[in-house]
């Protein structure tokens, strides 16, 4: 089973590689096929981690147990969830308004208190924080602290639109792109490294691992 | 009905889901739970609805012999494959987890590699160092990818051993990513994030009503 999974993964590996030469039928076959086996993952693991233990295991034990009904109070999700097929009946489709508005004001209300925990009130914290321990820090901590204020306050100005970039406003906005290119820059570089590793650990394989089972 | 009774439920589900998070008590955290555990039961059946438009897609497809129609038989059977084996046993079962590690992990890493190539091009494209902006980008995606490989502290301790410093090339790709880098990203997240609350309210208080689509 090990060579032969080798050899499968190899053999699907190749025909991907193939499109750097040109679109073919080698590589339309594993791009189909990816895509048909990713979706049935997902159904599997949607089914496994989700339906099965929070709602399909609660109702069969709130009808097989006695004393455990509570359960059944699983029925009314599966009924919201059942309200997405009313987009399959024109008359009908303003029923999946229910099951959409659910989550999604469930996910505003998640998503406000952590988002302020998390992204106003921490990074506000990270930024300034440094200069709790000013009397501590060198000239060069001093210019860190400093940099990445004015780096996070000319950045936030780039993107105030309530005001003309004219004059001070201007430049403060100037300075923001600038540390704008240099982040995007950073992004750019990890992102093309790890794209890079992905092809080294692609590589590595085909000699090691497929080559190996060869020669 | 058709309109006010989403706006309600959205309005009842998002002042519930902040207000239990404020609260350590055990009946709050009862209801946190609940909720989160019927939003998990609800996304399945979304999946299942993107799944019927998938299938739905594929089959007309090969109904009308449409161009490449054959590759939509690739398609189910690969879905079909992975949900009969995993439908049961579930992801530990032997087949499953043989097909995931051979078949579905290296296309997914081959398909994300394949973007290193591609990747290339456009970056000379973008690193054309025309103006300013576009000098800076290239020099810290230069001095961050250099500094990402042994052989750019290699390079700078051997041509430039002269200096006294030494790994430069990591020591200065490690500064950007933790100065510059980092104070635009905390613009961009405060921007974005102070962005994403103010919508959030208008979603609960009913004010962004797009969810709902046309219609009645």
């Amino acid at each position: 089973m090990g060579i032969f999974g080798i050899w499968i993964a190899a053999f699907l590996t190749l025909c991907i590689y193939s499109f750097l030469y040109r679109d073919n039928p080698f590589y339309r076959f594993a791009e189909h096929l990816f895509l048909g086996m990713s979706v049935g993952y997902g159904i599997v693991l949607n089914i496994h981690s989700g339906f099965i233990p929070l709602a399909w295991d609660p109702i069969y034990t709130a009808i097989t147990e006695e004393g455990k009904q509570s359960g059944l109070v699983k029925l009314i999700p599966i009924a919201l969830g059942l309200l997405f097929f009313a987009r399959l009946s024109p008359r009908h489709t303003w029923l999946i308004r229910y099951p959409i508005a659910i989550l999604i004001g469930f996910n505003s209300g998640l998503f406000i208190p952590s988002a302020l925990q998390a992204s106003i009130f921490e990074q506000t914290r990270g930024t300034v924080e440094p200069f709790a321990n000013l009397g501590t820090l060198g000239p060069w901590g001093i210019f860190e602290a400093a940099l990445m204020v004015i780096g996070v306050i000319c950045t936030l100005t780039y993107f105030f639109f309530s005001v003309e970039h004219r004059g001070t406003v201007g430049w403060l906005s100037k300075i923001g792109i600038a540390f704008l290119m240099i982040g995007f820059g950073s992004a750019f570089g990890n992102t093309v490294m790890g794209r890079v590793a992905l092809l080294i650990q692609r590589v590595n394989f085909l000699i090691n691992d497929w080559l190996g089972t060869i020669f | 009905m058709k309109r006010q009774v989403p706006l309600v439920l959205c309005f009842v589900f998002g002042i519930a889901m902040i207000f239990t998070q404020f609260s350590p008590h055990t009946f709050s955290q009862g209801i946190h739970n609940e909720v989160t555990n019927w939003t998990h039961i609800i996304t399945p059946f979304a999946l299942v609805l993107a799944v019927a438009t998938l299938i739905q897609t594929h089959w007309v497809r090969i109904r009308r012999r449409t161009t490449h129609w054959q590759y939509s038989i690739v398609v189910f059977a690969g879905l079909i494959t992975m949900v009969a084996f995993g439908i049961r046993s579930g992801p530990k079962n032997r087949v499953f987890e043989w097909l995931y590690e051979n078949v579905q992990v290296p296309m997914d890493a081959t398909v994300f590699s394949l973007l290193a190539f591609f990747i290339a091009s456009a970056a000379y494209r973008a690193f054309r160092a025309r103006t300013f902006e576009a000098t800076l980008l290239l020099i810290s995606a230069l001095i961050v990818m250099m500094g990402n490989v042994p052989i750019g502290d290699f390079l700078w301790n051997t041509v430039m051993a002269w200096t006294p410093w030494d790994n430069a090339t990591s020591n200065a790709s490690q500064w950007i990513l933790d100065n510059p880098n980092l104070s635009s990203r905390r613009g961009v997240i405060l921007g974005v994030s102070l962005g994403a609350i103010s919508q959030s309210i208008r979603i609960i208080l009913g004010i962004e009503r797009s969810y709902l689509g046309g219609g009645d």
